[in-house]
């Protein structure tokens, strides 16, 4: 009888012990600690997330637009090809595969740069807002990086210069005012590299679709 | 045979006595442990920070819902798709091609040979007068760290952060990678260390991607001075989510040629 109330007890102490740790390691590993950052950061984590949110919310709108209208075509017993079409466009272009045409900015850049700074240059776009980007004529897709080649920077096998215009769609004013923003990378740059910038708004620019063959090599779908 | 102590007899009551003794030690140490580090972060945080921290927390938790939302409306476009009743072999050609375009755009599931990187803060204390951050792992190190596996052929990457469970955030044509303060946020979703980075590619992957000193010379520096945890394994199979989000252009539109 005492074995057993001494083996219940052990048991029971196991147990407290186990859900404790559990508890201490999960509080020690949380998905992301926001009390540690400062109210400015805060405030910037809140805002990219709330406007995130709405494109987000539009992509959603869209996608009910579409599934209403694959349901009217079926309704009708129509075939519904051309709305598959639209959509194959729309990937295309996404993926970059497919020219793209819609407003943005134009931005111009000279100096002594190299291949980060290049890259860094992408990144911040994109963080920026902007929805496609070319380099002078390279359409940058997700597997596009700037790298040093053998006499020049090449973005997927193609040399770019010390003059390079880049090409963003996008928000003209936001994208403008993101890539000139104070301590931003474009300033950093000029006293970094001594790069030269400029900047135009434009309302009817077009990038070029890749050239660079995507077609997997190694990876495949998972059904 | 009949020597043999059954086995409850094998623990005397002194000996009990010390394990339980030993056991609610460390239920105490934990205890004390768990309540030490909440009273820390609650002293952290000020009142205009904790009005944030649920606004951030409340965006999140919307994110995720939309995201969630937007994955369900996708599947129930692609039935559609599959299902369609017109020309037979015009709705194949055009399902091969949406495949196709789905799997460049990083909107499918997708699995093969590749490497996994795990990067994590520093365990060094800040040696006196230096920036605390210099310990962490930065925005500008995942970047370095992706831009070199693109750069040795890797044809799909997903990031993930914080631990194990953490959807992992696949890399598009649209991906941001920027810090904000200790998180990093990547397609916009905040991640925290410890960042695990998966690439599939051709054979070979993890060697040319070690090959290329080049490109992992910021990070390759930081990890020298301050001691950030990096390691990385070449996997025969990985498997990479599709992205969910935001795939449609606002401003801009695909250039239909006539």
């Amino acid at each position: 009888m005492r074995g057993r109330l001494a083996q219940l007890s052990l048991f029971a102490v196991a147990l407290l012990i186990g859900v404790l740790l559990v508890g201490q390691l999960r509080s020690q590993a949380p998905a992301i600690e926001l009390s540690s950052l400062s109210a400015q950061e805060l405030s910037t984590l809140v805002e990219t997330l709330q406007l995130r949110n709405v494109e987000l919310s539009d992509a959603l709108a869209d996608l009910r637009e579409q599934i209403r209208e694959y349901e009217r075509e079926e309704a009708l017993g129509q075939s519904t090809l051309d709305l598959s079409r639209e959509d194959l466009e729309r990937v295309l272009a996404f993926a970059g595969l497919a020219p793209v045409t819609g407003q943005g900015i134009t931005l111009e850049v000279e100096g002594d740069f190299d291949a980060t700074n290049v890259n860094d240059l992408i990144y911040e776009l994109r963080s920026a807002g902007a929805e496609a980007v070319a380099v002078d004529d390279i359409r940058i897709t997700a597997r596009s990086v700037a790298v040093l080649g053998a006499e020049a920077i090449e973005i997927d096998g193609v040399p770019i210069g010390r003059y390079v215009e880049i090409r963003a769609i996008g928000s003209p004013r936001g994208l403008q005012s993101a890539m000139e923003r104070p301590g931003g990378l474009l300033l950093q740059l000029q006293q970094a590299v001594g790069a030269t910038f400029r900047i135009t708004r434009e309302t009817d620019i077009t990038l070029p679709a890749t050239e660079r063959d995507l077609a997997p090599q190694a990876a495949r779908p998972v059904e | 045979m009949s020597r043999r102590m059954p086995a409850r007899r094998r623990l005397s009551r002194p000996q009990w006595a010390i394990s339980i003794g030993v056991a609610l030690a460390i239920i105490g140490f934990i205890g004390a442990a768990q309540w030490n580090s909440s009273l820390a972060r609650q002293e952290f945080v000020t009142s205009a920070q904790r009005i944030l921290v649920s606004q951030a927390e409340q965006a999140q938790r919307q994110q995720e819902s939309l995201r969630a939302q937007i994955e369900e409306a996708e599947a129930r476009v692609r039935e559609f798709q599959e299902r369609d009743e017109g020309s037979r072999s015009a709705q194949e050609r055009l399902n091969e091609e949406l495949a196709a375009a789905r799997f460049a755009a990083g909107l499918t599931t997708v699995s093969g040979p590749g490497v996994v990187i795990e990067m994590a803060d520093s365990l060094r204390p800040p040696t006196e007068g230096q920036n605390r951050s210099a310990y962490l792992i930065l925005a500008d190190d995942v970047r370095d760290v992706v831009t070199a596996l693109w750069a040795s052929g890797a044809e799909a990457i997903a990031i993930s952060g914080g631990g194990a469970g953490a959807p992992p955030e696949r890399l598009v044509p649209t991906t941001s990678i920027y810090g904000v303060g200790a998180s990093i946020l990547v397609n916009t979703a905040p991640l925290s260390p410890p960042f695990r980075i998966e690439a599939i590619g051709p054979e070979g992957l993890a060697d040319r991607f070690l090959a290329h000193p080049s490109y992992l010379i910021r990070v390759s520096e930081r990890i020298e001075a301050y001691g950030l945890q990096f390691a990385w394994e070449a996997r025969d199979e990985v498997t990479l989510e599709q992205f969910v989000g935001n795939t449609r252009l606002r401003y801009g539109a695909p250039l239909v040629e006539d």
